[in-house]
């Protein structure tokens, strides 16, 4: 059973407390995050996306990016970040 | 959608030069004459960036910087700070409060709106 | 006027206010008021003024505001104390810094440098209290100028400067600290302006990033490293982190064959730039969370040197921020909402309002002359519109209204320049500086109030030896006031000096035959012998006060302003100048009176009271001068028509009306016409400018009729031309 995981329009120093707090509500659980509404994405937020993957890797269950905006694609680049469902799809 | 800078600064002269500075950069300007005007501008309008005067009554710079900081609707509004000289306390007081980046006066203003492209998301 | 020469003209003008400012807060410390936001009032003036000149490339400002700015810094510091002697220099530094701003408007065409390396040198012996100011040549250079830089021109590329290296590419490996991202700085754009720098690869390392339950959301875990395959300057780079630098580890090696690298790479490959801030990171970011009450944290070096009014974001804002500053700064009046509007068009609009009060008033007398009833709805609705007119004209008036505050504040200056010159000391008070008038009146107030406060030092005050002798203290006292009286602006100009020598204006006033020897004149009038033409000369007018202008030169431009000035004198205590002008040039209360066939206007602030003269209270001194009866005294009783010269033989007294009248100087007369007609508001125009002046007419104006009516200056008829109609034994020579 997987679940959604809707972020936010904006990925700023704000959204970051939040951000954390439902990734670890969702721990243990297969997540899909639905990026397709994304329109800002900063660094802080970043760490959050790459701790939960390295997060869900350890623990060994499924996380995977689901739609995307076209923002988040060209930043997500823009940032030099790897694909996010390559290793976190291993285990 | 064109950007939106909030200039605070008391001196008429400084207000006019990043007028004309910005707003043929293409931003558009809203003005506040002092920090306690220039949160109640932030606040009933906001900004996409904040260009600040340090030296100024009633409210000065820092007290700006402070006050944009903490309050959660624009905490993450990018600051820059008009300092007349590289004056090294004042930068150091103002990034401690949480400035964004500085701007030195005299000011080219190619400078200037180089300045607000690097901090605007 | 290209848009930078208007800011230019923009920057001139708030120097004038800065100055004033200045000047303002000079006399507060001066005054013993030495508190912290009176001096950081000063400093801000001064600093505003270094500000824009250095925008201009104005050099030679720049570095006297400098000078001047950075003692200020001093003392709002409290390192050092702001006393007598400094505050005295201060006063001095704010006049040069005035010429400085004069010389660069174009206004002088050059600040005496003299003076200003003077001052520059006592400013910078009071910063670094008496030691030679270490390297001052070196803070110098810490304001870099600038130049013109204030280019407008902003369609050229920012380009990075030519790249002088035989470097290829560049590799900057950075991690961003949480406070980075708290300051709002964004690694995406940092990320981004690399990118404007040439092409670039981004590479993610996230091996120091925890799991979810050990990462501290506000710290920085992640590492980036960029190739830049462009042969850029260091310097770009470094200017793309030069807001983060602080904020991030930060290595910037060259990639390629470079081969005359900066010699710091050579020989560290990875020059990391750590972060250096010796800052309190909890603290900061507990503030950014707005949980700590301290506006400035202890651990910020140098928090002291800047104690500024308590910054109103003082209050733990969980409380949303713009509430608390609002609150905090409530009894600190906000800056009024202005407009600036061209003075042309202001004055278009004044004449037009004035045409439109003289049409109203004359529709009014047509109605009144249809005949119809003063209930009808035609008269009552006209009645309403006088009122509405009224108020228009008054608001209009009210727009060119200014304190006379910009002239009171040039004065301190003046004071100083001429007690040091003559070697006195002088202290000025001001009083009523907020009193408002026509600004036309304004301005035409400088000249005179400067001639008499040069006088009054000159002549009026003692030299302090001569004032210890009498008993006085070393300090003479000259006072300067404006207010408000019967509808008019009073300026009274008072020392308290020697008073009036009569005994020697009478002499010299007998020598040059202004009066004859005999001449029977009360104290009074022999004190306002002083205005008399030909009164002064260069035996009795010093270079100080004189400049080859004698007071009958004041009273006359006084007089053409619609004014009066009179002089009272006690001796040995000191002597008062009052002058009297309207507050405006453009209107005027009157009462409209006949004199054989002419219609004339005396106006409403100088008439006491109005009677008809009863031959019981009619006198004939010598049979020939009347007097009337008037509360128990005799006043001359003129006949306007006959001094006039509208008719040739004197009216029956008890035909007419008489008019008790007042002058500037408290003299009381009554003057005689054929009927009064009424009293209204009428809109003054300039004799001079439309007929020759004549002597007994202030000015003119255009009734509801249609008619020209003359407006009466009383005093000149009370005064002068009475003496010439029935004293030809005691007259002044013209």
């Amino acid at each position: 059973m997987s679940e959604t995981l809707i972020l936010a329009e904006v990925l700023d120093l704000n959204a970051a407390q939040p951000l954390k707090a439902e990734l670890l509500a969702l721990r243990g659980h297969a997540l899909t995050l639905d990026a397709s509404a994304v329109e800002r994405l900063g660094g802080l937020c970043l760490q959050i996306l790459m701790s939960a993957r390295k997060t869900w890797a350890a623990d060994g269950v499924n996380l995977s990016l689901g739609s995307v905006s076209q923002y988040w694609t060209e930043q997500w680049a823009a940032l030099g970040a790897p694909d996010f469902n390559n290793e976190g799809a291993l285990a | 959608m064109t950007k939106t800078v909030l200039t605070i600064d008391d001196s008429r002269t400084m207000r006019d030069m990043l007028l004309m500075a910005l707003e043929d950069a293409g931003y558009t300007v809203i003005q506040a004459v002092d920090g306690v005007d220039g949160l109640e501008t932030l606040a009933a309008r906001g900004a996409d960036v904040i260009i600040t005067d340090i030296n100024m009554p009633r409210m000065d710079g820092f007290g700006v910087i402070e006050g944009v900081r903490a309050d959660p609707n624009h905490r993450t509004t990018p600051v820059l700070v008009l300092t007349t000289e590289s004056d090294v306390e004042k930068k150091a007081r103002a990034r401690a409060a949480g400035a964004t980046g500085w701007i030195v006066k005299p000011f080219d203003p190619a400078k200037l709106v180089d300045a607000v492209r690097r901090v605007a998301a | 006027m290209d848009a930078f020469e208007a800011i230019k003209v923009t920057f001139f003008q708030e120097c004038d206010e800065l100055l004033a400012d200045l000047e303002a807060k000079l006399m507060l410390l001066e005054q013993g008021q030495t508190d912290l936001e009176t001096i950081n009032a000063v400093f801000r003036a001064v600093h505003s003024v270094k500000g824009g000149a250095g925008a201009f490339g104005l050099e030679a400002l720049v570095r006297f505001a400098h000078v001047f700015e950075t003692l200020m810094d001093e003392l709002r510091s409290g390192r050092k104390p702001c006393d007598t002697i400094t505050i005295k220099t201060l006063l001095r530094a704010s006049d040069v810094l005035a010429d400085h701003i004069q010389a660069a408007q174009g206004l002088i065409p050059q600040v005496d440098e003299g003076r200003s390396a003077a001052l520059v040198a006592e400013l910078e012996m009071l910063t670094h209290g008496g030691e030679a100011p270490p390297a001052v040549e070196d803070e110098d250079d810490d304001f870099g100028f600038m130049p013109m830089a204030f280019d407008m021109a902003l369609d050229e590329p920012v380009a990075a400067p030519e790249p002088e290296l035989e470097a290829v590419g560049w590799r900057i490996v950075f991690k961003p600290m949480g406070r980075m991202y708290a300051n709002a700085n964004e690694t995406g754009l940092l990320l981004r302006e690399l990118g404007r720098l040439g092409p670039t690869t981004v590479v993610l390392d996230d091996s120091e990033t925890p799991t979810l339950d050990a990462l501290s959301v506000e710290d920085g875990c992640l590492t980036w490293t960029v190739d830049l395959d462009a042969a850029v300057d260091e310097a770009a780079l470094l200017e793309v982190f030069d807001f983060v630098e602080s904020d991030c580890e930060l290595a910037i090696t060259p990639l390629g064959g470079a081969s005359n690298m900066n010699a710091p790479f050579e020989d560290e490959p990875a020059a990391v730039l750590p972060a250096s801030d010796d800052l309190d990171i909890a603290a900061l970011l507990a503030k950014a969370s707005g949980a700590v009450a301290d506006p400035v944290p202890e651990t910020i070096p140098f928090a002291a040197i800047e104690p500024e009014p308590a910054p109103a974001v003082a209050t733990p804002a969980p409380t949303p921020v713009a509430a608390a500053p609002v609150a905090a700064s409530a009894s600190v009046a906000p800056a009024p909402v202005t407009i600036r509007v061209d003075l042309d068009r202001v004055d278009r609009l004044i004449n037009v309002v004035g045409e439109l009060v003289i049409q109203q008033a004359m529709l009014s007398q047509r109605v009144l002359e249809s005949g119809l009833a003063r209930s009808s709805g035609i008269a009552l609705g006209l009645e309403d519109l006088e009122l509405l007119t009224r108020e228009i004209q008054d608001s209009v008036m009210a727009i060119r209204a200014q304190p006379v505050k910009s002239v009171f504040q040039r004065m301190p200056r003046l004071v100083r320049e001429v007690a040091d010159m003559v070697s006195k000391q002088v202290r000025l008070v001001t009083v009523g500086e907020d009193t408002e008038v026509d600004k036309t009146v304004v301005e035409r107030l400088a000249e005179p109030i400067t001639h008499m406060l040069r006088n009054a030092i000159d002549h009026g005050l003692e030299t302090p030896d001569e004032r210890i002798a009498a008993g006085k203290s070393a300090e003479g006292t000259v006072r300067l006031a404006a207010l408000h009286r019967s509808g008019r602006i009073v300026i009274e100009i008072s020392d308290d000096g020697r008073g009036i020598n009569r005994e020697r204006v009478k002499k010299i006033a007998i020598d040059k035959g202004l009066i004859a020897a005999d001449a029977p004149l009360t104290d009074e009038q022999i004190d306002n012998l002083i205005f008399a033409p030909g009164f002064s000369t260069a035996a009795v007018v010093s270079d100080i006060s004189g400049r080859g202008v004698g007071m009958d030169v004041v009273k006359r431009s006084i007089q053409a302003l619609g004014g009066r000035i009179s002089i009272s004198s006690v001796p040995g205590k000191g002597s008062t100048f009052t002058l009297s002008l309207p507050l405006t040039l453009a209107v005027l209360d009157g009462m409209v009176v006949a004199a054989a066939e002419q219609t004339l206007i005396a106006p409403l602030p100088t008439i006491v009271e109005s009677l008809t003269p009863q031959a019981a209270d009619l006198h004939f001194v010598g049979g020939v001068d009347p007097v009337i009866r008037f509360r128990d005294r005799f006043l001359p009783l003129i006949d306007v028509a006959l001094i006039m010269g509208f008719r040739e033989q004197p009216m029956n007294p008890t035909d007419g009306v008489a008019v008790v009248v007042e002058t500037e100087g408290g003299q009381q007369a009554a003057l005689l016409f054929d009927a009064i007609q009424g009293q209204r508001q009428v809109v003054i125009k300039s004799l001079e400018t439309n007929y020759q002046q004549v002597e007994g007419v202030a000015a003119a104006t255009i009734l509801g009729d249609g008619r020209v009516a003359l407006i009466l200056d009383v005093d000149v008829i009370v005064t002068d031309m009475r003496r010439k109609s029935i004293r030809p034994d005691f007259k002044l020579a013209s």
